[in-house]
């Protein structure tokens, strides 16, 4: 059994201690945050590879100088918090790789590895806590590091950081709010042992209040307004960690806690879920089809996919919740990855506008075959590990359709939504890789180069993460990693697509192709510019990729809702911020300084009280 | 291991499928040229074009991404074959697919257009960009319908959701085209599959006259054959899914190969009268056409799948 004091504890103590370095000594700050990084990455795996007998294993944490917390120290050591913290550990360090060469002094961001180590640190022990207190508390520091995390350089940027902690902060509020009346319902803090159906009211108001806070933490519809600005605003390096892997994990770990451990969902909750599971898929890509910041379309993306993972937990069936955390990790690889290969275009070109950019896939090779690779994984093309965790949902919304609930009697709903959203994602992908890897090459970016080792090496990793997840998801990955949800027994639902055959003809087929091409008259190919028609080509002649879904924007029923949704209706921030605004205005209305105003409603306030005395 | 390579390379994948559907695209010259009282091309004019294209220069444009653009073809090839592997060995009654079989053939039908989109994309030609928006529109336009439609094929059968199952269930209890649902299903599907083939009235991504053959307008030589072959494997291919989703699949014993040739004929030439007495629509119009039609089509047929009309 290995220190757990060491995982959870070591990063944030190491973290603080680098608040006294001087930011002069970056480099020396990054290869001490590789060396922890590396370390708890060894404990998680070690602590994964770790089994034990029995299904649910609590372990008690001793503190040496407080022995009064020990009660709350408790972890829960089941297949869920393995595998969450497994992934943590793993992202935590290729972020750190690349953080060292992204992170430079340029950059000017303050004790960025301080903030970075006290977040892996806080979510080791929130995905590992067993106590609710334990878990909450670790769980707010991790708003607080996700806002200090982004450089508030001007006003843009600032007002996303405040946005960011506002939404953060007032999820946390409601997620204490309902571990309140957990605690009052149950008389228990302990996760393992709480378990409630959604039926009455109170329990359906600790239901909420959980899901408001995994929900935003996630980035799910109507909660997922910060994910995009963030993105957009922050440095590659923490939009990769954070919006697109880390909070992903976290959000979803506890939606799966909820819907598995703490609450029994009734027909109502799978139904709410499910509608929300939806509408976040197809909003949310409907958004970014439309984008022209590279980094916002990420953005919007990382909010999309989350649809999936809430429509996979909330089937409920072993199938389904397997599917759901599969996507869960499949995307965390394949979005941080394309974060990170955002941060290298905006390295090496200093654009983010898909305007600006084009025809990179020849001075940056290893940036764009990376890009491809999770483009492609993540419009769900097989045999990538997108498709494969995709498909599970797909069948498990199916089976779940023989079921007798009203939620089940609409299967098809949901099935077709995502399908779509499925292709929706294709179409705005095509549009990310050729707006910036494909297309005629730019004069301005004749002297862009690929990035050094340090970055293109995580990104790498990544990319053969998901083919090895695609290839090997039926035979290894799905029984080894999501064993614990009982899919291996539910049937023969998986392992039955024969995705390595696949694989192996994709090979053969190549070999096929280059064979008629041998044949044909490739080797004697000749260059030449394009053809257009016979004109003389122009600069503006050439047809921006950002101006491909421009129909779509224009037809009556969608340009509506992206008006409206251009004017901040949809975003639960600024309807709060109008309701707060238009309560302050109130209060400031009746302090209006003049001293009889005040006599009036003093003297109104007593006749008042004197009545309700005297009845 | 051998015997899946057998049925990816010579049948009923790679060569059986180009033979044949160079075969059909023969076919549908033939119909083009009576409709328009013209005599047609010979017989092996198929091979003719693909050994000339061998034949001929391969150019490679100056300014676009050299390597995508010679790579995509073969994914294009990749996609149409496997996809022709999994329907033809259900539709044929070879072998018995997967559970979940028709939503990996949605995905890997989609490869070969994907392929297209970024094979011109690749070209740096901005007309090649004009029609890869346009194939990506298009393909987001047919993809919803085609799905609903699957699904009201799913509900039709019971809640089958593999090809050759669906195909046993339709021998048993008769053939879907059979039902309103099915019908008006198969009307959709067909439409879907004309814009999927890219042939008039849905050819805006190549439309010749305006944008000199669009996406494919930078290929050239053995790249553009690998194209040509991946179009007959697709002439093949998607009629032989719409045998199997409602026409109770083709056999080959006995009487049933007259039967089933007849079955693919019929589409065949239901198709390529659509083609040659219809013009091309603008990329909005179909737009609009496949999203309110098309869909409403698809709805109608998954509400009388479950009144079991």
């Amino acid at each position: 059994m290995i220190d757990f004091r060491f995982l959870i504890f070591m990063p944030i103590v190491i973290g603080i201690v680098l608040f006294i370095l001087p930011e002069s000594l970056k480099l020396i700050k990054g290869l001490l945050s590789l060396i922890v990084t590396g370390t708890t990455l060894y404990l998680s795996v070690s602590l994964f590879a770790f089994s034990s007998a029995e299904p649910t294993e609590l372990y008690q944490m001793s503190c040496v100088f407080l022995p009064a917390i020990n009660s709350f120290l408790i972890l829960n050591l089941d297949g869920l918090s393995k595998l969450i913290t497994l992934f943590i550990g793993l992202f935590g360090f290729l972020y750190t790789i690349y953080s060292i060469a992204y992170v430079t002094k340029k950059k000017k961001l303050f004790n960025y590895y301080s903030f970075f180590l006290i977040t892996i640190g806080a979510s080791f022990g929130a995905v590992l806590a067993d106590n609710l207190l334990f878990f909450v508390t670790l769980w707010g520091l991790l708003g607080l590091t996700l806002y200090k995390l982004i450089k508030s350089h001007d006003d843009q940027s600032s007002a996303t950081a405040k946005k960011t902690l506002i939404l953060i902060g007032a999820s946390d509020s409601i997620l204490i709010m309902g571990i309140g009346i957990i605690f009052r319902m149950t008389g228990s803090l302990s996760i393992s042992s709480v378990n409630i159906a959604t039926s009455g009211v109170l329990a359906s108001i600790a239901f909420l209040s959980l899901l408001v806070a995994s929900f935003t933490k996630a980035g799910a519809f109507p909660f997922h307004t910060w994910v995009p600005d963030y993105a957009q605003d922050a440095p590659a390096s923490s939009s990769a960690f954070l919006p697109a892997s880390l909070d992903k994990l976290l959000g979803i770990y506890l939606l799966a806690r909820i819907c598995l451990d703490i609450f029994e969902l009734t027909s109502w909750a799978t139904l709410m879920l499910l509608i929300i599971g939806s509408i976040t898929i197809i909003t949310a890509v409907m958004m970014a089809l439309v984008q022209h910041n590279l980094k916002k379309l990420l953005g919007y993306h990382a909010v999309s996919q989350v649809g999936y993972m809430i429509t996979g937990l909330a089937l409920g069936t072993p199938l389904g919740v397997a599917a759901g955390l599969f996507h869960l990790i499949n995307n965390a690889i394949y979005k941080g990855g394309l974060f990170l290969t955002a941060g290298n275009v905006e390295k090496r070109t200093g654009k983010e506008e898909l305007d600006d950019l084009g025809g990179l896939s020849k001075y940056m090779p290893l940036t764009f075959l990376a890009a491809l690779v999770f483009a492609l994984s993540i419009s769900g093309i097989p045999p990538l590990n997108g498709f494969y965790s995709k498909w599970m949902i797909y069948l498990g919304i199916i089976e779940f359709g023989s079921g007798p609930g009203i939620a089940n009697k609409l299967w098809m709903v949901w099935l077709i939504l995502s399908l779509l959203g499925s292709s929706l994602t294709l179409a705005s992908f095509v549009k990310f890789i050729s707006g910036i890897y494909l297309g005629r090459r730019k004069d301005h970016l004749q002297t862009v180069r690929e990035v050094n080792f340090l970055m293109w090496l995580p990104q790498t990793v990544l990319a053969l993460l998901c083919i090895i997840f695609g290839v090997f998801a039926a035979n290894w990955i799905v029984p080894s990693l999501f064993g614990f949800t009982g899919v291996s027994d539910a049937g023969a639902w998986i392992g039955e697509w024969p995705v390595q055959m696949v694989s192996i003809l994709i090979l053969i087929s190549i070999i096929v192709g280059f064979i008629i091409y041998w044949i044909g008259t490739l080797k004697t190919r000749r260059t030449c510019d394009s053809f257009i028609g016979g004109e003389q080509l122009q600069e503006e002649f050439s047809y921006s990729s950002v101006e491909f879904y421009k129909t779509i924007a224009a037809l009556k029923f969608f340009a509506f809702f992206y008006d409206k949704a251009q004017k901040k209706w949809f975003d639960i921030y600024y309807i709060g911020k109008g309701i707060v605004l238009g309560f302050s205005s109130l209060l400031s209305w009746c302090h209006s300084g003049i001293l009889s105003t005040y006599m009036t409603w003093m003297f109104a306030g007593i006749t008042i009280l004197f009545i309700i005395l005297l009845l | 291991m051998g015997i899946e390579i057998f049925y990816f390379l010579i049948f009923p994948g790679l060569l059986f499928c180009t033979v044949v559907g160079g075969l059909i695209s023969w076919v549908d010259r033939k119909i083009t040229a009576r409709v328009q009282f013209r005599k047609g091309p010979p017989f092996m004019q198929p091979l003719y074009d693909v050994i000339k294209l061998l034949a001929k220069e391969t150019v490679v444009p100056l300014r676009g991404s050299a390597t995508t653009f010679i790579l995509t073809p073969l994914f294009a090839l990749f996609g149409a074959t496997i996809s022709a592997v999994f329907i033809m060995l259900p539709v044929l009654g070879i072998e018995t697919g997967f559970t979940g079989d028709i939503i990996v053939i949605v995905y890997l039908l989609n490869i070969p257009s994907l392929t297209y989109v970024i094979g011109a994309l690749a070209s740096g030609n901005p007309l090649a960009a004009v029609g890869a928006s346009r194939e990506m529109k298009l393909m987001l336009s047919y993809e919803l319908p085609f799905l609903l439609v699957l699904i009201s094929v799913i509900i039709q059968s019971g809640m089958l959701i593999s090809l050759s199952e669906i195909i046993a269930f339709q021998t048993s209890n008769g053939a879907f085209i059979g039902s309103l649902s099915g019908f008006i299903g198969f009307i959709t599907v067909l439409m879907c599959f004309q814009a999927k083939l890219g042939l008039v009235p849905f050819d805006m991504a190549e439309g010749e006259g305006e944008i000199c053959d669009g996406i494919i307008i930078e290929y050239s030589g053995s790249i553009l054959a690998i194209f040509k072959l991946t179009k007959y494997i697709m002439f093949l291919i998607l009629p032989a899914l719409l045998t199997g989703l409602f026409f109770a699949g083709l056999s080959f014993s006995g009487i049933h190969i007259l039967w089933s040739i007849l079955k693919i004929m019929l589409i065949i030439l239901l198709i390529s009268l659509i083609r040659n007495t219809n013009p091309r629509v603008r990329i909005e119009q179909a737009m609009k056409f496949f999203w309110v039609w098309m869909n409403l089509f698809a709805i109608i047929s998954i509400i009388l799948a479950i009144l079991g009309i």
